[in-house]
Protein backbone atom coordinates (compact mmCIF):
# COMPACT_ATOMS: atom_id res chain seq x y z
CA UNK A 1 0.00 0.00 0.00
CA UNK A 2 1.23 3.47 -0.86
CA UNK A 3 2.06 5.35 2.34
CA UNK A 4 0.04 8.51 3.02
CA UNK A 5 3.14 10.33 4.24
CA UNK A 6 6.75 9.62 3.43
CA UNK A 7 9.99 11.39 4.25
CA UNK A 8 13.08 10.32 2.33
CA UNK A 9 16.47 11.36 3.59
CA UNK A 10 15.12 14.71 4.76
CA UNK A 11 17.45 17.29 6.29
CA UNK A 12 16.79 20.85 7.38
CA UNK A 13 19.11 23.61 8.45
CA UNK A 14 18.06 26.93 9.97
CA UNK A 15 19.93 30.04 8.96
CA UNK A 16 20.48 33.07 11.13
CA UNK A 17 23.09 35.82 11.30
CA UNK A 18 24.95 33.98 14.04
CA UNK A 19 25.23 30.85 11.91
CA UNK A 20 23.69 27.71 10.54
CA UNK A 21 21.87 25.26 12.81
CA UNK A 22 21.12 21.73 11.62
CA UNK A 23 17.65 20.86 12.96
CA UNK A 24 16.83 17.60 11.17
CA UNK A 25 19.35 15.19 9.69
CA UNK A 26 18.71 12.47 7.08
CA UNK A 27 15.32 11.43 8.35
CA UNK A 28 13.40 8.54 6.79
CA UNK A 29 9.83 7.78 7.83
CA UNK A 30 6.66 6.42 6.24
CA UNK A 31 3.17 6.57 7.67
CA UNK A 32 0.28 4.40 6.50
CA UNK A 33 -3.25 5.68 6.14
CA UNK A 34 -5.21 5.47 9.41
CA UNK A 35 -2.10 5.13 11.55
CA UNK A 36 -1.47 7.12 14.71
CA UNK A 37 2.24 7.93 15.02
CA UNK A 38 3.95 9.72 17.88
CA UNK A 39 7.29 11.40 17.59
CA UNK A 40 9.16 11.76 20.87
CA UNK A 41 12.55 13.24 21.49
CA UNK A 42 14.46 15.55 23.81
CA UNK A 43 13.06 19.07 23.93
CA UNK A 44 14.36 21.35 21.20
CA UNK A 45 15.43 18.42 19.03
CA UNK A 46 13.52 19.58 15.96
CA UNK A 47 10.26 17.64 16.37
CA UNK A 48 8.08 20.62 15.52
CA UNK A 49 10.28 21.41 12.54
CA UNK A 50 9.28 18.05 11.03
CA UNK A 51 5.60 18.98 11.27
CA UNK A 52 6.25 22.40 9.73
CA UNK A 53 7.92 20.67 6.80
CA UNK A 54 5.04 18.20 6.39
CA UNK A 55 2.60 21.11 6.41
CA UNK A 56 4.58 22.78 3.64
CA UNK A 57 5.48 25.81 5.77
CA UNK A 58 9.21 25.03 5.58
CA UNK A 59 10.90 23.56 2.52
CA UNK A 60 13.50 20.91 3.48
CA UNK A 61 17.13 21.74 2.75
CA UNK A 62 17.63 18.26 1.30
CA UNK A 63 15.57 15.17 0.67
CA UNK A 64 12.05 14.51 -0.47
CA UNK A 65 8.69 14.75 1.28
CA UNK A 66 5.53 13.21 -0.09
CA UNK A 67 2.11 13.87 1.42
CA UNK A 68 -0.90 12.24 -0.21
CA UNK A 69 -3.84 14.00 1.37
CA UNK A 70 -5.13 17.11 3.05
CA UNK A 71 -3.27 18.30 6.10
CA UNK A 72 -4.85 19.54 9.30
CA UNK A 73 -2.48 21.07 11.83
CA UNK A 74 -3.10 21.53 15.54
CA UNK A 75 -0.80 23.92 17.34
CA UNK A 76 0.52 23.86 20.91
CA UNK A 77 -2.14 26.23 22.14
CA UNK A 78 -5.69 26.61 20.89
CA UNK A 79 -5.04 30.12 19.48
CA UNK A 80 -8.76 30.80 19.30
CA UNK A 81 -9.37 34.34 18.11
CA UNK A 82 -10.88 36.12 21.10
CA UNK A 83 -13.03 38.48 19.03
CA UNK A 84 -14.82 35.62 17.29
CA UNK A 85 -17.54 33.42 18.70
CA UNK A 86 -16.83 29.70 19.15
CA UNK A 87 -18.77 28.83 16.00
CA UNK A 88 -17.00 31.50 14.00
CA UNK A 89 -13.64 30.25 15.32
CA UNK A 90 -14.50 26.71 14.28
CA UNK A 91 -15.34 27.99 10.78
CA UNK A 92 -12.05 29.88 10.39
CA UNK A 93 -10.27 27.24 8.31
CA UNK A 94 -13.19 26.82 5.92
CA UNK A 95 -13.44 30.59 5.63
CA UNK A 96 -9.76 30.90 4.71
CA UNK A 97 -10.00 28.12 2.16
CA UNK A 98 -13.20 29.70 0.79
CA UNK A 99 -15.13 26.48 1.41
CA UNK A 100 -18.03 27.95 3.38
CA UNK A 101 -21.06 26.15 1.98
CA UNK A 102 -24.29 25.09 3.71
CA UNK A 103 -22.90 21.52 3.83
CA UNK A 104 -19.55 22.39 5.41
CA UNK A 105 -21.21 24.73 7.93
CA UNK A 106 -23.69 22.01 8.85
CA UNK A 107 -20.76 19.62 9.33
CA UNK A 108 -19.08 22.03 11.75
CA UNK A 109 -22.35 22.54 13.62
CA UNK A 110 -22.73 18.77 13.87
CA UNK A 111 -19.17 18.39 15.19
CA UNK A 112 -19.79 21.12 17.78
CA UNK A 113 -22.99 19.39 18.89
CA UNK A 114 -21.39 15.97 18.91
CA UNK A 115 -18.45 17.03 21.04
CA UNK A 116 -20.43 18.87 23.67
CA UNK A 117 -20.07 22.45 22.45
CA UNK A 118 -23.57 22.86 21.04
CA UNK A 119 -24.60 25.24 23.81
CA UNK A 120 -21.48 27.35 23.46
CA UNK A 121 -21.63 28.17 19.75
CA UNK A 122 -22.31 31.82 20.36
CA UNK A 123 -20.02 32.09 23.40
CA UNK A 124 -16.61 33.69 23.26
CA UNK A 125 -13.35 31.82 23.92
CA UNK A 126 -12.76 33.46 27.33
CA UNK A 127 -15.97 31.86 28.58
CA UNK A 128 -14.67 28.31 27.96
CA UNK A 129 -12.34 26.08 29.95
CA UNK A 130 -8.93 25.10 28.57
CA UNK A 131 -10.13 21.63 27.63
CA UNK A 132 -13.17 22.95 25.79
CA UNK A 133 -11.06 25.47 23.92
CA UNK A 134 -8.72 22.71 22.79
CA UNK A 135 -11.76 20.78 21.53
CA UNK A 136 -12.83 23.83 19.52
CA UNK A 137 -9.33 23.95 18.05
CA UNK A 138 -9.66 20.29 17.05
CA UNK A 139 -13.05 20.93 15.41
CA UNK A 140 -11.56 23.91 13.57
CA UNK A 141 -8.94 21.48 12.23
CA UNK A 142 -11.44 18.69 11.44
CA UNK A 143 -13.75 21.15 9.68
CA UNK A 144 -11.60 21.17 6.56
CA UNK A 145 -11.86 17.34 6.47
CA UNK A 146 -8.14 16.63 6.61
CA UNK A 147 -6.83 13.15 5.85
CA UNK A 148 -3.76 13.69 8.01
CA UNK A 149 -3.67 15.44 11.36
CA UNK A 150 -0.45 16.99 12.57
CA UNK A 151 -0.52 17.52 16.34
CA UNK A 152 2.23 19.69 17.79
CA UNK A 153 2.14 19.02 21.54
CA UNK A 154 -1.50 20.04 21.50
CA UNK A 155 -2.00 19.31 25.20
CA UNK A 156 1.12 20.89 26.62
CA UNK A 157 -0.57 24.14 27.62
CA UNK A 158 -3.11 22.33 29.80
CA UNK A 159 -2.78 21.40 33.46
CA UNK A 160 -2.15 17.72 34.21
CA UNK A 161 -5.72 16.67 35.03
CA UNK A 162 -7.20 18.40 32.00
CA UNK A 163 -4.38 17.12 29.87
CA UNK A 164 -5.17 13.49 30.68
CA UNK A 165 -8.84 13.81 29.89
CA UNK A 166 -8.38 16.01 26.80
CA UNK A 167 -5.77 13.71 25.28
CA UNK A 168 -8.09 10.78 25.93
CA UNK A 169 -11.00 12.65 24.38
CA UNK A 170 -9.12 13.91 21.36
CA UNK A 171 -7.40 10.58 20.78
CA UNK A 172 -10.79 8.89 20.76
CA UNK A 173 -12.25 11.50 18.39
CA UNK A 174 -9.37 11.08 15.94
CA UNK A 175 -9.76 7.27 15.95
CA UNK A 176 -13.50 7.59 15.47
CA UNK A 177 -13.11 9.93 12.51
CA UNK A 178 -10.58 7.47 11.02
CA UNK A 179 -7.83 10.04 10.52
CA UNK A 180 -4.13 9.51 10.14
CA UNK A 181 -2.33 11.36 12.91
CA UNK A 182 1.23 12.42 13.62
CA UNK A 183 1.68 13.62 17.18
CA UNK A 184 4.75 15.41 18.43
CA UNK A 185 5.19 15.22 22.19
CA UNK A 186 7.78 14.93 24.94
CA UNK A 187 5.37 13.01 27.14
CA UNK A 188 6.20 9.30 26.75
CA UNK A 189 3.00 8.08 28.45
CA UNK A 190 0.91 10.21 26.15
CA UNK A 191 2.72 8.82 23.11
CA UNK A 192 2.27 5.20 24.18
CA UNK A 193 -1.37 5.57 25.15
CA UNK A 194 -2.37 7.18 21.85
CA UNK A 195 -0.22 5.59 19.16
CA UNK A 196 0.28 2.63 16.90
CA UNK A 197 3.96 3.42 16.62
CA UNK A 198 6.29 5.62 18.64
CA UNK A 199 9.22 7.20 16.81
CA UNK A 200 12.18 8.13 19.01
CA UNK A 201 14.46 10.90 17.79
CA UNK A 202 17.96 11.82 18.92
CA UNK A 203 19.11 15.16 20.27
CA UNK A 204 19.40 18.02 17.80
CA UNK A 205 19.93 17.61 14.91
CA UNK A 206 17.05 15.15 14.97
CA UNK A 207 17.97 11.71 13.64
CA UNK A 208 15.77 8.65 13.78
CA UNK A 209 16.85 6.44 16.67
CA UNK A 210 14.23 3.74 16.80
CA UNK A 211 10.60 3.01 16.02
CA UNK A 212 8.51 1.09 18.56
CA UNK A 213 5.28 -0.57 17.41
CA UNK A 214 2.75 -0.46 20.27
CA UNK A 215 0.42 -3.45 20.76
CA UNK A 216 -1.80 -4.01 23.76
CA UNK A 217 -3.34 -7.33 24.73
CA UNK A 218 -6.83 -5.85 25.03
CA UNK A 219 -8.62 -5.47 21.72
CA UNK A 220 -10.63 -2.26 22.07
CA UNK A 221 -9.31 0.43 24.34
CA UNK A 222 -9.37 4.16 24.81
CA UNK A 223 -6.09 6.01 25.39
CA UNK A 224 -6.98 6.21 29.09
CA UNK A 225 -7.52 2.44 29.34
CA UNK A 226 -4.23 1.84 27.54
CA UNK A 227 -2.48 3.41 30.50
CA UNK A 228 -3.83 0.54 32.62
CA UNK A 229 -2.52 -2.18 30.26
CA UNK A 230 0.17 -4.49 31.67
CA UNK A 231 2.46 -3.79 28.70
CA UNK A 232 2.32 -0.05 29.27
CA UNK A 233 5.09 0.07 31.86
CA UNK A 234 7.45 -2.02 29.74
CA UNK A 235 6.95 0.22 26.74
CA UNK A 236 7.55 3.21 28.96
CA UNK A 237 10.82 1.86 30.34
CA UNK A 238 12.16 0.81 26.94
CA UNK A 239 11.37 4.16 25.35
CA UNK A 240 12.71 6.02 28.35
CA UNK A 241 16.02 4.16 28.02
CA UNK A 242 16.11 4.79 24.30
CA UNK A 243 15.53 8.51 24.83
CA UNK A 244 18.62 8.46 27.01
CA UNK A 245 17.88 11.63 28.90
CA UNK A 246 20.83 12.65 31.00
CA UNK A 247 20.20 15.03 33.81
CA UNK A 248 23.56 16.03 35.08
CA UNK B 1 -38.45 39.29 42.44
CA UNK B 2 -35.17 37.85 41.28
CA UNK B 3 -33.53 40.97 42.56
CA UNK B 4 -35.01 40.53 46.02
CA UNK B 5 -33.59 37.04 46.25
CA UNK B 6 -30.22 38.32 45.20
CA UNK B 7 -30.27 40.87 47.96
CA UNK B 8 -31.19 38.27 50.51
CA UNK B 9 -28.40 36.00 49.36
CA UNK B 10 -25.78 38.68 50.07
CA UNK B 11 -24.09 38.19 53.44
CA UNK B 12 -23.75 40.96 55.96
CA UNK B 13 -20.06 41.23 55.36
CA UNK B 14 -20.54 41.45 51.58
CA UNK B 15 -23.25 44.09 52.04
CA UNK B 16 -20.94 46.15 54.20
CA UNK B 17 -18.19 45.79 51.61
CA UNK B 18 -20.51 46.90 48.79
CA UNK B 19 -21.78 49.89 50.75
CA UNK B 20 -18.21 50.94 51.55
CA UNK B 21 -17.37 50.92 47.83
CA UNK B 22 -20.55 52.83 47.01
CA UNK B 23 -19.82 55.43 49.69
CA UNK B 24 -16.34 55.99 48.36
CA UNK B 25 -17.69 56.43 44.83
CA UNK B 26 -20.21 59.00 46.03
CA UNK B 27 -17.54 60.85 48.01
CA UNK B 28 -15.26 61.09 44.96
CA UNK B 29 -18.04 62.41 42.74
CA UNK B 30 -19.25 64.86 45.39
CA UNK B 31 -15.79 66.29 45.87
CA UNK B 32 -15.27 66.57 42.11
CA UNK B 33 -18.48 68.57 41.73
CA UNK B 34 -17.67 70.65 44.81
CA UNK B 35 -14.24 71.60 43.43
CA UNK B 36 -15.72 72.63 40.08
CA UNK B 37 -18.50 74.72 41.61
CA UNK B 38 -16.27 76.41 44.16
CA UNK B 39 -13.70 77.23 41.48
CA UNK B 40 -16.25 79.18 39.47
CA UNK B 41 -17.87 80.62 42.58
CA UNK B 42 -14.54 81.84 43.94
CA UNK B 43 -13.69 83.29 40.54
CA UNK B 44 -17.00 85.18 40.48
CA UNK B 45 -16.60 86.47 44.04
CA UNK B 46 -12.98 87.46 43.49
CA UNK B 47 -13.98 89.47 40.43
CA UNK B 48 -16.93 91.17 42.18
CA UNK B 49 -14.84 92.03 45.22
CA UNK B 50 -12.16 93.41 42.85
CA UNK B 51 -9.55 91.03 44.28
CA UNK B 52 -8.78 90.40 40.60
CA UNK B 53 -9.39 92.71 37.67
CA UNK B 54 -12.32 91.28 35.65
CA UNK B 55 -11.04 93.11 32.59
CA UNK B 56 -7.96 90.88 32.60
CA UNK B 57 -9.35 87.76 34.27
CA UNK B 58 -12.97 87.89 33.09
CA UNK B 59 -15.60 86.29 35.34
CA UNK B 60 -18.15 83.49 34.98
CA UNK B 61 -21.22 85.72 34.67
CA UNK B 62 -19.54 87.89 32.02
CA UNK B 63 -18.53 84.79 30.08
CA UNK B 64 -22.07 83.50 30.29
CA UNK B 65 -23.41 86.86 29.11
CA UNK B 66 -21.14 86.96 26.08
CA UNK B 67 -22.01 83.33 25.33
CA UNK B 68 -25.70 84.34 25.40
CA UNK B 69 -25.07 87.29 23.08
CA UNK B 70 -23.20 85.11 20.64
CA UNK B 71 -25.85 82.45 20.77
CA UNK B 72 -28.49 85.00 19.91
CA UNK B 73 -26.71 86.18 16.78
CA UNK B 74 -25.66 82.60 16.02
CA UNK B 75 -21.92 83.32 15.82
CA UNK B 76 -21.12 81.00 18.75
CA UNK B 77 -22.49 78.00 16.88
CA UNK B 78 -20.51 78.99 13.80
CA UNK B 79 -17.28 79.12 15.83
CA UNK B 80 -17.96 75.84 17.64
CA UNK B 81 -19.11 74.12 14.44
CA UNK B 82 -16.01 75.24 12.54
CA UNK B 83 -13.59 74.04 15.19
CA UNK B 84 -15.48 70.79 15.69
CA UNK B 85 -15.58 70.00 11.98
CA UNK B 86 -11.87 70.74 11.53
CA UNK B 87 -10.95 68.64 14.55
CA UNK B 88 -13.09 65.64 13.60
CA UNK B 89 -11.85 65.77 10.00
CA UNK B 90 -8.27 66.07 11.29
CA UNK B 91 -8.29 63.14 13.67
CA UNK B 92 -10.32 60.86 11.42
CA UNK B 93 -8.01 61.56 8.47
CA UNK B 94 -4.96 61.22 10.71
CA UNK B 95 -6.12 57.89 12.09
CA UNK B 96 -7.20 56.47 8.72
CA UNK B 97 -4.07 57.59 6.86
CA UNK B 98 -1.87 56.51 9.76
CA UNK B 99 -3.47 53.07 9.88
CA UNK B 100 -3.22 52.64 6.09
CA UNK B 101 0.45 53.60 6.19
CA UNK B 102 1.00 51.15 9.05
CA UNK B 103 -0.60 48.42 6.90
CA UNK B 104 1.77 49.27 4.05
CA UNK B 105 4.80 49.20 6.33
CA UNK B 106 3.69 45.90 7.88
CA UNK B 107 3.20 44.45 4.42
CA UNK B 108 6.62 45.45 3.17
CA UNK B 109 9.25 45.19 5.86
CA UNK B 110 11.90 46.58 3.52
CA UNK B 111 10.06 49.89 3.14
CA UNK B 112 9.45 49.91 6.88
CA UNK B 113 13.15 49.45 7.66
CA UNK B 114 14.00 52.27 5.25
CA UNK B 115 11.34 54.57 6.71
CA UNK B 116 12.15 53.91 10.37
CA UNK B 117 14.68 56.70 11.12
CA UNK B 118 12.55 59.26 9.30
CA UNK B 119 9.47 58.28 11.26
CA UNK B 120 11.35 58.49 14.55
CA UNK B 121 12.61 62.00 13.77
CA UNK B 122 9.24 63.19 12.45
CA UNK B 123 7.60 61.81 15.58
CA UNK B 124 9.72 63.94 17.89
CA UNK B 125 9.31 67.06 15.75
CA UNK B 126 6.58 69.42 17.03
CA UNK B 127 4.19 69.24 14.11
CA UNK B 128 2.76 72.70 14.76
CA UNK B 129 6.14 74.07 13.65
CA UNK B 130 5.08 73.03 10.16
CA UNK B 131 1.85 75.05 10.30
CA UNK B 132 3.24 78.22 8.63
CA UNK B 133 4.73 76.11 5.80
CA UNK B 134 1.44 74.29 5.26
CA UNK B 135 -0.40 77.60 5.10
CA UNK B 136 2.02 78.95 2.51
CA UNK B 137 1.66 75.81 0.42
CA UNK B 138 -2.05 75.11 0.72
CA UNK B 139 -3.36 78.65 1.14
CA UNK B 140 -5.11 80.77 3.64
CA UNK B 141 -8.08 78.46 4.14
CA UNK B 142 -9.74 75.71 6.12
CA UNK B 143 -8.04 72.81 4.35
CA UNK B 144 -4.68 74.07 5.64
CA UNK B 145 -6.02 73.90 9.20
CA UNK B 146 -7.26 70.33 8.65
CA UNK B 147 -3.89 69.35 7.20
CA UNK B 148 -2.10 70.74 10.26
CA UNK B 149 -4.47 68.77 12.50
CA UNK B 150 -3.87 65.64 10.45
CA UNK B 151 -0.11 66.08 10.68
CA UNK B 152 -0.19 66.25 14.46
CA UNK B 153 -1.72 62.78 14.70
CA UNK B 154 -0.63 60.82 11.65
CA UNK B 155 2.96 59.95 12.61
CA UNK B 156 2.19 58.77 16.12
CA UNK B 157 -0.66 56.69 14.70
CA UNK B 158 1.66 55.02 12.18
CA UNK B 159 4.16 54.14 14.90
CA UNK B 160 1.71 52.85 17.48
CA UNK B 161 -0.45 50.87 15.03
CA UNK B 162 2.60 49.37 13.29
CA UNK B 163 3.94 48.38 16.68
CA UNK B 164 0.61 46.69 17.46
CA UNK B 165 0.69 44.87 14.11
CA UNK B 166 4.20 43.59 14.74
CA UNK B 167 3.33 42.35 18.20
CA UNK B 168 0.73 39.88 16.95
CA UNK B 169 1.79 36.39 18.05
CA UNK B 170 3.71 34.53 15.31
CA UNK B 171 1.74 31.39 16.12
CA UNK B 172 -1.54 33.12 15.31
CA UNK B 173 -0.12 34.02 11.93
CA UNK B 174 0.97 30.40 11.52
CA UNK B 175 -2.62 29.40 12.27
CA UNK B 176 -3.74 31.22 9.11
CA UNK B 177 -0.83 29.83 7.10
CA UNK B 178 -1.53 26.20 8.01
CA UNK B 179 -4.95 26.58 6.40
CA UNK B 180 -3.16 27.84 3.31
CA UNK B 181 -4.09 31.47 4.00
CA UNK B 182 -2.58 34.35 2.04
CA UNK B 183 -0.84 37.41 3.47
CA UNK B 184 -4.02 39.40 2.83
CA UNK B 185 -5.93 36.87 4.95
CA UNK B 186 -3.30 37.07 7.69
CA UNK B 187 -3.99 40.81 7.71
CA UNK B 188 -7.77 40.71 7.57
CA UNK B 189 -8.42 37.68 9.77
CA UNK B 190 -5.82 38.17 12.49
CA UNK B 191 -3.53 41.19 12.42
CA UNK B 192 -6.16 43.87 11.81
CA UNK B 193 -8.95 42.59 14.08
CA UNK B 194 -6.43 41.91 16.85
CA UNK B 195 -5.45 45.58 16.68
CA UNK B 196 -8.86 47.23 16.69
CA UNK B 197 -8.40 48.16 20.38
CA UNK B 198 -5.00 49.62 19.47
CA UNK B 199 -6.53 51.70 16.65
CA UNK B 200 -9.35 52.93 18.88
CA UNK B 201 -6.76 53.91 21.46
CA UNK B 202 -4.88 55.85 18.80
CA UNK B 203 -8.15 57.56 17.92
CA UNK B 204 -8.54 58.60 21.55
CA UNK B 205 -5.07 60.12 21.70
CA UNK B 206 -5.59 61.77 18.32
CA UNK B 207 -8.59 63.77 19.58
CA UNK B 208 -6.30 65.78 21.84
CA UNK B 209 -3.55 66.12 19.25
CA UNK B 210 -5.97 67.19 16.55
CA UNK B 211 -7.34 69.96 18.78
CA UNK B 212 -3.81 71.29 19.19
CA UNK B 213 -3.33 71.35 15.42
CA UNK B 214 -6.69 73.02 14.79
CA UNK B 215 -6.23 75.74 17.40
CA UNK B 216 -2.73 76.58 16.15
CA UNK B 217 -4.02 76.59 12.57
CA UNK B 218 -6.87 78.89 13.54
CA UNK B 219 -4.47 81.21 15.35
CA UNK B 220 -2.68 81.65 12.04
CA UNK B 221 -5.33 81.84 9.34
CA UNK B 222 -8.93 81.48 10.44
CA UNK B 223 -11.81 83.95 10.16
CA UNK B 224 -13.88 81.89 12.56
CA UNK B 225 -13.54 78.98 14.99
CA UNK B 226 -12.71 78.92 18.70
CA UNK B 227 -9.00 79.37 17.99
CA UNK B 228 -9.79 82.49 16.02
CA UNK B 229 -12.02 83.72 18.84
CA UNK B 230 -9.22 83.18 21.36
CA UNK B 231 -6.56 84.99 19.34
CA UNK B 232 -8.91 87.78 18.26
CA UNK B 233 -10.30 88.17 21.80
CA UNK B 234 -6.73 88.47 23.07
CA UNK B 235 -5.90 91.15 20.52
CA UNK B 236 -8.94 93.32 21.31
CA UNK B 237 -8.74 92.63 25.06
CA UNK B 238 -12.07 90.79 25.17
CA UNK B 239 -10.89 88.29 27.77
CA UNK B 240 -14.50 87.14 28.22
CA UNK B 241 -14.34 85.61 24.74
CA UNK B 242 -10.98 84.04 25.38
CA UNK B 243 -11.94 82.41 28.68
CA UNK B 244 -15.33 81.31 27.34
CA UNK B 245 -13.69 79.68 24.30
CA UNK B 246 -11.19 77.82 26.44
CA UNK B 247 -13.96 76.45 28.62
CA UNK B 248 -16.04 75.43 25.58
CA UNK B 249 -12.94 73.74 24.16
CA UNK B 250 -12.44 71.67 27.27
CA UNK B 251 -16.08 70.59 27.20
CA UNK B 252 -15.79 69.60 23.53
CA UNK B 253 -12.61 67.62 24.16
CA UNK B 254 -14.20 65.79 27.09
CA UNK B 255 -17.32 64.91 25.09
CA UNK B 256 -15.30 63.59 22.16
CA UNK B 257 -13.02 61.55 24.37
CA UNK B 258 -16.01 60.00 26.11
CA UNK B 259 -17.67 59.21 22.77
CA UNK B 260 -14.63 57.24 21.64
CA UNK B 261 -14.32 55.56 25.03
CA UNK B 262 -17.92 54.39 24.58
CA UNK B 263 -17.11 53.19 21.07
CA UNK B 264 -14.16 51.29 22.50
CA UNK B 265 -16.36 49.54 25.06
CA UNK B 266 -18.81 48.59 22.36
CA UNK B 267 -16.10 47.08 20.15
CA UNK B 268 -14.29 45.15 22.85
CA UNK B 269 -17.12 43.10 24.32
CA UNK B 270 -15.00 39.95 24.40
Amino acid sequence: MRPIVSLEDVSLRYHSISGETPAVSHLNLTVQSGEFISIVGPSGCGKSTILSMLAGLLPPSEGHIEVNGNIGYMLQKDYLLHWRSIRSNALLGLEIQKKLTPETVAYVDALLEQYGLGDFKESYPYQLSGGMRQRVALIRTLAIRPDILLLDEPFSALDYQTRLSVSDEIGTIIRKEGKTAILVTHDISEAISLSDRVVVLSKRPAKLKKIFPIRFSMAEHTPMQAREAPEFKDYFNTIWKELDVHVS
Amino acid sequence: MFHKNDLKAVSKEQAAFLSRIQKRKTAVLALQIFLLVSFFLLWEIAARQRWIDPFLFSQPTRMLASAMDMMQDGTLFLHIGTTLWETVAGFLLGTVLGTLTAVLLWWNRFISDVAEPYLVVLNSLPKTALAPIIIVWFGNNQSSIIIVALLTSVIVTILSVLNGFLQVDEERIKLIQIFGGTKWQVLTKVVFPANIPCILNALKINVGLSFVGVIVGEFLVAQNGLGFLIIYGGQVFKLDWVMMSVIILSILAAVMYQTIALLEKRFTKW
